[in-house]
């Protein structure tokens, strides 16, 4: 196999609307972004040197378009050389790193573009005159249309229930605990100015906040996005031809599916699926599981739902099964007042979905892109000290969110260490 | 170059109509359409009980035989939604959760209704039982479950009855 290297990111502005563009557009940007930064780092590319690209978007009917990809590949100026989809709910982003990844760490494609992109907020609900109820549907026929979605299942109800599970199991995450996730990455968003939801609130906001799902509240839900996220991946050979001042390794993908059907599941508190991809991708990069949170720099975790984050912790090995809540905790005692960039091991210093929203086939390589540009310490004011040269990427998603995909990255310095 | 900028909106809709086969599943849906049962499967090999039914045990490739099951459970877990989709938000508050049915050892994703519907009072561990609609078209909504002893007070509803068991 080729080493691999991200060495162009481009992420559009997640934004609740964008009225002037539509979702091709939207790639048509993220892709350009991502170009001009691999010029800035040395390279000397435009898209008719990409070989290969790799797709990342989750919905058709966000998008009202059935093979969506298709299109974007015709606006990009892609035509005559493959494109690949990919669709995993909420951990599209993570899985289409994966299998770009996969694209040139095969030699299929040297130089491999990977792109993601969520139009979400088209949908538009008659009945009430807003959009959110009609995204949330498109949403829930992900769901087993014939023994959950009849039942008012949907994406908070699914993600509460893992949740609730946890806490009935170890008596955490707490109301409390899940609002200081709410509250650190809402305000880890401010420095951040991609962002949709910055905003600077206290834990009694979100305590206060309207109830959504026994016990989510709204300040606990990230919010839907529309946004478009790109990476181009090079070979190792690439990047010497090339002559890329600033690369960033990819040194362990993973990913897993657990059972789709959460009453399946012998742990419902538990999702097994960020085990089996944590371990994966951490031995793959060399890294070991129980050490992992001195091992890297930061993480970017998939904070759908802020008690889902808390949950993560522990699946992905910084905390011991049980202690996530008290992490967070500890973490909110240190630097209650925020950035929440300093400390043990910073989580979503961009501010994670709750923070920035979730484009979700976009998310995943947002939250890829953020680490990288972490490593190249050029994440702006919400730039983490790099000391070991390494991040991790999180992605989950899916019915029960059965899907999950974990990214390892590691700059020059991170990769001589390993 | 300064012109303003417009955006156009086009309103549109996408619907499909189905008339699908539940396959090897059908003999769920017709008993508790017909008789009210509530039948999981169990595996030739393993013995594991599967509730939603599969007529093929995913653990040991092999084929599953119909059984029925009790219609009495456990909540294994619960919640209350109190925002959702355009399609339930008229229904809010309601209460869904994962049942173990007694016997079963896959919890099923079902309604829970309550005269009280508070988190206590449908949390973990709660025993609940099987209600049927009297008018039932063999779909996953044509039962509900609610706490044991709510039972009597919601098949005395003349929309709903009791099962066999
Ligand atoms: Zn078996």
């Amino acid at each position: 196999m080729q080493k691999v290297a991200i060495i162009g990111i481009g992420i559009t502005p997640f934004k609740a609307r964008y009225l002037d563009k539509t979702y091709f557009e939207l790639a048509y940007d993220a892709t350009k972004l991502a170009l001009e930064d691999a010029n800035k780092n040395g390279a000397d590319i435009s898209h008719k040197n990409i070989q290969s690209t790799v797709y990342g978007i989750y919905n058709e009917l966000f998008e009202r378009q059935f093979m969506p990809d298709i299109f974007t590949n015709s606006y990009l100026g892609m035509n005559n050389k493959p494109g690949t989809r990919i669709a995993t709910g909420g951990a599209t982003g993570g899985y289409t790193v994966r299998m770009a990844y996969a694209e040139v760490a095969s030699g299929l494609s040297d130089l491999c573009l990977c792109i993601g992109l969520e139009k979400c907020n088209d949908c538009y609900d008659e009945q009430t005159g807003v959009t959110t109820p009609e995204v949330l549907n498109a949403i829930a026929y992900s769901a087993d249309m014939t023994y959950e979605y009849p039942m008012g299942m949907m994406a908070a109800s699914s993600y509460v229930s893992m949740v609730n599970a946890h806490y009935e199991e170890f008596g955490n995450p707490t109301e409390e605990q899940m609002a200081y996730v709410s509250v650190k990455n809402h305000g880890n968003a401010m420095n951040n100015p991609k962002a949709q939801s910055p905003m600077k609130i206290t834990v009694e906001d979100v305590m206060n906040s309207r109830i959504i799902c026994y016990p989510f509240k709204m300040l606990d839900c990230c919010l839907y996005s529309e946004a478009s996220a790109a990476l181009i991946l090079a070979s190792e050979e690439k990047v010497r031809e090339l002559k890329i001042e600033k690369p960033v390794w990819i040194t362990g993908v993973a990913a897993a599916n657990t059972d789709c059907f959460i009453g399946n599941r012998e742990d419902m508190g538990r999702l097994y699926s960020n085990i089996y991809a944590a371990k994966a991708a951490y031995k793959m990069a060399g890294l070991d599981y129980n050490r992992i949170k001195s091992l890297i720099d930061l993480a970017e975790l998939h904070d759908a739902f802020s008690g889902q984050e808390v949950i993560s912790y522990e699946e992905l090995g910084f905390v011991p099964f049980g202690e996530g809540g008290s992490w967070i905790e500890k973490t909110f005692e240190k630097s209650g007042e925020g950035p929440w960039i300093e400390g043990e091991l910073p989580c979503c210093p961009s501010g994670g979905l709750i923070g920035c929203g979730h484009a979700v086939g976009a998310t995943g390589i947002m939250s890829t892109g953020e680490a990288a540009l972490q490593l190249r310490g050029e994440a702006g004011k919400h730039q983490v000290t790099i000391e070991k040269g390494r991040a991790i990427s999180h992605s989950i998603g899916g019915p029960g969110a059965a899907y999950a995909a974990v990214i390892v990255m590691a700059n020059e310095e991170g990769l001589k260490q390993t | 170059m300064s012109e303003e900028f417009l955006s156009h909106e086009i309103r549109d809709k996408i619907a499909i109509s189905y008339k699908y086969t539940m396959g090897g599943q059908s003999k769920f849906f017709i008993e508790l359409m017909n008789n009210k049962k509530l039948l999981g499967t169990k595996c030739t090999k393993c013995g594991k009980i599967w509730m939603p039914p599969r007529i093929n045990c995913s653990d040991c490739y092999t084929p599953a035989n119909w059984v029925e099951l009790k219609q009495t459970g456990t909540i294994e877990v619960s919640t209350i939604v109190w925002y959702t989709t355009s399609a339930f938000i008229k229904a809010i508050p309601y209460g869904i959760g994962f049942i173990k049915l007694d016997g079963a050892e896959t919890a099923l994703l079902q309604g829970i209704f309550s005269e009280n519907l508070v988190p206590s009072k449908i949390k973990k561990g709660k025993k609940v039982r099987a209600v049927f609609n009297k008018d039932r078209v063999g779909k996953m909504t044509d039962f509900f479950f609610v706490p044991e002893d709510e039972y009597e007070n919601w098949i005395s509803k003349s929309e709903y009855e009791g099962g066999e068991s």
